[in-house]
């Protein structure tokens, strides 16, 4: 489904990634761990489109995120970091416009907006402004919004920020739903939502990968804490 | 296409929920009021005298209030530019100042949507919003053409009127042109909206400087100075030239935009 291949990216004369090369299977779930600053924001805005790489190239599902982004982006969706929300929107309005950019139409639209909102347990809101929502349901509409369209791969970026246990709970178990027929990446710093539904581990460093394995594999078996914390310790 | 009307849509949306759009009518109703009022009574006063003294012996600089359209209605237009102007900034500044500080440009470039369709979409919002703002000022024209009169049958010239409009129009168009411009090169709405007035009140001075240069000096300012440039449309005369000139700013702007929405995601 994702195929990185050389991919760097410098901010003048500071490395953000160097030179990543994995692969991610169709129906994977994977982990994207990482210190504070190691890259895994940039990796996502680079493998969705909204950064151009310095050098490499990245393919989504065969088609390459520059050379053919269109193509790349319509199987692709993203909650970036800071949810991009409309606060003087309401959340069906909002959730209707990116359905439409998304490319879908006429009666689509409403079914897909039902069956997000009903997906992240957003109905009771679904007429409320953005702006009078808590950090959580915003956190929701997010991710609704990364939903629409049914697309193939979903890249998350710390899905589960901002939301409360059971909240976390309950949008983890979700993502574990997609699993099998959606491929995920997403990232966090909690290491237990990783062992819970995640089945590949991918952990940057400085930029650069220093584990890339099921999460069962020998290389995390002192514990997923314990190798990461070695891992990215100097 | 489809995406640019979702876009403006959106746009126009957001005009409307926010105080911004009300703002920015309430503005153009309040001003544009006391000039109508203004001119309505100079141009009462003028045919009062008239009526005693007849038009032969009045100053022949006051022959434009022999009319209706010439003599409120245009006068107006000279005036509802320079409130454009004064407005438009405040209506472009959010148009991508506000997606960059609020993080949504993420969100417009994942979307299987191309730049050029948020630019025009984006700019085709705004258009509405300048569109909205001046609809207000309908009202005066209508006004004039139900309680007013001429010795020619119809109160007003409509063609006139309609004209003007037009290039009212095409100048809030360019204003926003540029603010939206403005607008893609900085995180901060209040930046915007300060350097986009400065640039267009600039604008505006150039024209002044006309007569103290030399040739050719003087043809090339004449030329660029918008007042001079919308002069013939205001006054009813279709002036193909104008309306090249301010198609070329407005084309200019765009693509601007769109290098700088794009240059942005490079650094």
């Amino acid at each position: 489904m994702i195929e990185v291949e050389n991919l760097t990216k410098r901010y003048r004369d500071r490395v953000a990634i160097d030179a990543l090369n994995f692969t991610v299977a169709k129906g994977e779930i994977l982990g994207f761990l990482g210190p504070n600053g190691a890259g895994k924001s940039t990796t996502m805005k680079i493998l969705t489109g909204f950064l151009p790489p310095t050098s490499g190239r990245a393919k989504i599902a065969g088609f390459d995120i520059f050379e053919n982004p269109l193509e790349a982006k319509r199987r692709i969706g993203y909650l970036p970091e800071t949810p991009p929300l409309y606060p003087e929107m309401s959340v069906r309005g909002y959730l209707a416009f990116v359905a439409r950019l998304k490319g879908l139409g006429g009666a689509k639209v409403k079914s897909e907006i039902d069956r997000v909102c009903a997906a992240v347990g957003l109905v009771p809101e679904i007429d409320r402004l953005i702006l009078n929502l808590s950090k959580g349901y915003r956190q929701r509409v997010g991710i609704a919004q990364a939903l629409l369209g049914d697309p193939p791969l979903l890249i998350l970026d710390e899905p589960t920020e901002g939301l409360d246990p059971k909240q976390r709970a309950e949008v983890l178990g979700m993502i574990k739903g997609l699993g099998g027929r959606h491929t995920v990446i997403l990232s966090t710093h909690i290491l237990p939502e990783v062992k819970a539904i995640c089945e590949k581990v991918l952990i940057i460093h400085r930029g650069k990968i220093v584990a890339h394995d099921a999460i069962g594999a020998a290389a995390f078996e002192q514990g997923l804490d314990e190798t990461f914390i070695r891992l990215t310790a100097e | 296409m489809r995406n640019i009307l979702t876009i403006a849509r959106k746009e126009l949306s957001i005009y409307f929920t926010t105080p911004w759009g009300w703002i920015g009518g309430a503005a153009m109703a309040f001003i544009s009021s006391f000039f109508f009022i203004f001119f309505l009574n100079s141009f009462k006063e003028v045919q009062d005298k008239a009526k005693i003294k007849g038009w032969a012996n009045m100053d022949p600089d006051l022959a434009q209030m022999r009319n209706l359209t010439d003599g409120v209605i245009v006068n107006l237009f000279g005036w509802l530019l320079i409130v454009t102007l004064l407005i438009a900034p405040f209506l472009a500044m959010r148009l991508f100042a506000e997606e960059r500080r609020q993080k949504t440009i993420e969100l417009l470039f994942t979307v299987p949507v191309r730049t050029i369709e948020i630019v025009l979409g984006k700019y085709l919002g705004g258009v509405g919003a300048i569109c909205a703002t001046l609809g207000v000022t309908v009202v005066y024209p209508i006004i004039l053409g139900i309680f007013g009169a001429s010795q020619s049958g119809s109160a007003l010239e409509w063609s006139t009127v309609a004209l003007g409009y037009g290039a009212l129009l095409l100048w809030g168009a360019v204003c926003m042109g540029v603010g939206m411009f403005i607008s893609a090169l900085t995180e901060s709405q209040m930046l915007a909206a300060v350097l986009t007035l400065v640039v267009l009140l600039l604008w505006t001075v150039v024209g002044a400087l006309a007569p103290s240069a030399e040739e050719p000096w003087r043809s090339a300012i004449r030329y660029v100075a918008f007042d001079t440039q919308l002069q013939n449309l205001m006054s009813g005369v279709l002036d193909l030239k104008a309306i090249v000139f301010f198609v070329s700013i407005i084309l200019l702007s765009v693509l601007f935009t769109h290098r700088a929405v794009e240059a942005q995601r490079w650094t």
